[in-house]
């Protein structure tokens, strides 16, 4: 089995805080893994030195033995939802999706195709700012899916969902994995992913705490006594 | 080619950037239709009169008035993405940051020289219409039009790419158009008036030259002989541009992106 992401004693330093601190961690091709940890944990400020937005102070972090910057195409490797802000919300859903199909050279009719999977044809030409969280947050699982990527990283995707949206998201995390991807999923509801994941990296305060399959680190319990114990009941 | 497609879209997709068209197609229309009834009412304050070229010429110059809009239009392109968080997607798709920039240089240029075409050609009908309410008015130098037109491209092109720059260097998009606009409707105008050997070499008085007009108001303390010659002025505008250009490309490289 093989590594398709790699962090490598990344460090991000804001100031004086480390925001990343030391993380080494792997992430298992054709599995689902879940990154865990609470707010503030550092797993946004680690995503977003993977993708290239923000640049390691220190180590690295790597996807398929590359940095981000150096992929051909990234869209095609990488498919990648950050928060539901990514989209203009003077534009429709689908104008949101052309204007980066255009970018990455994905023809139009992707972009059709993507909506119907994520079930927003409906809502394809109503403005961004005018959909609930739900849809922003399908709309981000669009673009995410529009190269038709081999790795997916998704940071807190279930934010802001009702239960039924989760649910949603849970089958269709699923059925993105059943064709072999790669996922990468934060969140910081441990029970949340639970029965979806299946390896887990779970950090605090920027540091490693745990990784391994699921059933490795939760041991007996659930991932929440896992993740109490490990931080012995510390609050973050 | 993927980029250029994509800023594109940007631009054209943006109803906001539309209304900028429309705004500044109807201030210059505006601006070029009623000087003429203020030349002829303040005929003695100005020291002449529609009678005379100069002062013709200096009616359909005012077509050129919607340069404002263009450095908005651009500096929109771009902090719009910060504003709005499409900065993300954008260089998530495009993380070779330069190439974005450079794209979209290139469209909030040729933005900017559509915008200008479109606003001073409907503004020199408008002049037209204006004129015909004064039969004694002098016909327009011959070269008025096309000057006026290649200042409005040059001026449209040069100001979309210092727009882009000030949005790439001041991510907050309120800050950076006030800065814009007090900048070229106080500081600029000011400096012209103050120090005029300096302020001809500022965009205002640099746009103003490229026009080559011929105009002496002592009245007004304003004469265009002072100017720099039109292409030099031309030449400097560009230069302008190409820091800016190059600023922005320089330092977006490096921020990180929130």
């Amino acid at each position: 089995m093989s590594a398709a992401i790699v962090f490598d004693g990344l460090v991000k330093q804001y100031g004086k805080q480390k925001a990343v601190d030391n993380l080494t961690a792997s992430v298992m091709a054709g599995r689902i893994t879940g990154f865990l940890g609470p707010n503030g944990a550092g797993k946004s400020t680690s995503l977003r030195c993977l993708v290239g937005l923000s640049s390691p102070t220190q180590g690295s972090a790597t996807i398929l033995g590359s940095e981000y910057q150096s992929l051909e195409n990234p869209l095609s490797r990488v498919g990648t939802v950050l928060d539901s802000r990514g989209f203009h919300p003077a534009l429709t859903g689908k104008q949101n999706l052309r204007v980066v199909a255009a970018a990455a050279g994905i023809p139009d009719a992707r972009v059709d195709e993507v909506l119907a999977l994520v079930e927003l044809t409906d809502a394809q030409n109503k403005r961004m700012k005018n959909y609930s969280l739900g849809m922003k947050q399908r709309l981000a699982l669009a673009g995410a899916i529009l190269g038709d990527p081999e790795i997916l990283i998704l940071d807190e995707p279930a934010n802001g969902l009702d239960p039924a949206g989760i649910a949603w998201l849970r089958n269709f995390l699923r059925s993105l994995a059943r064709d072999g991807r790669t996922i990468l999923v934060s969140s910081h509801q441990l029970a949340e992913l639970q029965n979806t994941v299946d390896d887990v990296i779970i950090i605090h305060k920027g540091k490693l705490i745990a990784q391994g399959t699921i059933d490795q680190v939760r041991g007996e319990g659930t991932l929440e006594e896992a993740f109490l114990r490990l931080t012995q009941g510390e609050l973050s | 080619m993927n980029l250029l497609k994509s800023e594109w879209r940007k631009l054209i997709y943006v109803r906001a950037h539309w209304g900028l068209l429309i705004a500044a197609t109807l201030i210059s229309m505006l601006s070029v239709a009623v000087t003429p009834f203020v030349l002829d009412s303040q005929e003695e304050l100005f020291g002449f009169g529609l009678e005379q070229q100069e002062a013709v010429d200096s009616v359909y110059a005012n077509g050129i008035s919607g340069y404002i809009f263009v450095i908005i239009l651009g500096i929109m392109l771009m902090a719009g993405e910060f504003r709005h968080g499409t900065a993300v997607a954008t260089f998530l798709t495009a993380p070779k940051r330069g190439s974005v920039v450079l794209a979209k240089l290139a469209i909030a240029a040729l933005g900017g020289v559509l915008l200008m075409l479109i606003s001073s050609l409907f503004s020199f009908a408008a002049g037209f219409i204006a004129l015909q309410s004064f039969p004694e008015a002098a016909a327009p130098s011959d070269d008025l039009f096309a000057n006026t037109l290649i200042a409005s491209v040059v001026a449209g092109a040069v100001l979309a790419v210092i727009g882009v720059s000030l949005g790439t260097l001041v991510r907050n998009q309120m800050l950076a158009i006030v800065g814009a606009l007090v900048y070229l409707f106080i500081i600029d105008p000011l400096l012209l008036a103050l120090l005029p050997d300096a302020g001809k070499w500022l965009p205002s008085g640099l746009i103003t030259a490229m026009m080559s007009l011929e105009i002496d108001a002592p009245a007004l303390g304003f004469d265009t002989s002072d100017y720099l010659p039109a292409l030099t002025a031309t030449l400097v505008l560009l230069g302008y541009g190409v820091v800016f250009a190059v600023t922005a490309w320089a330092t977006s490289l490096k921020r990180d992106i929130e």
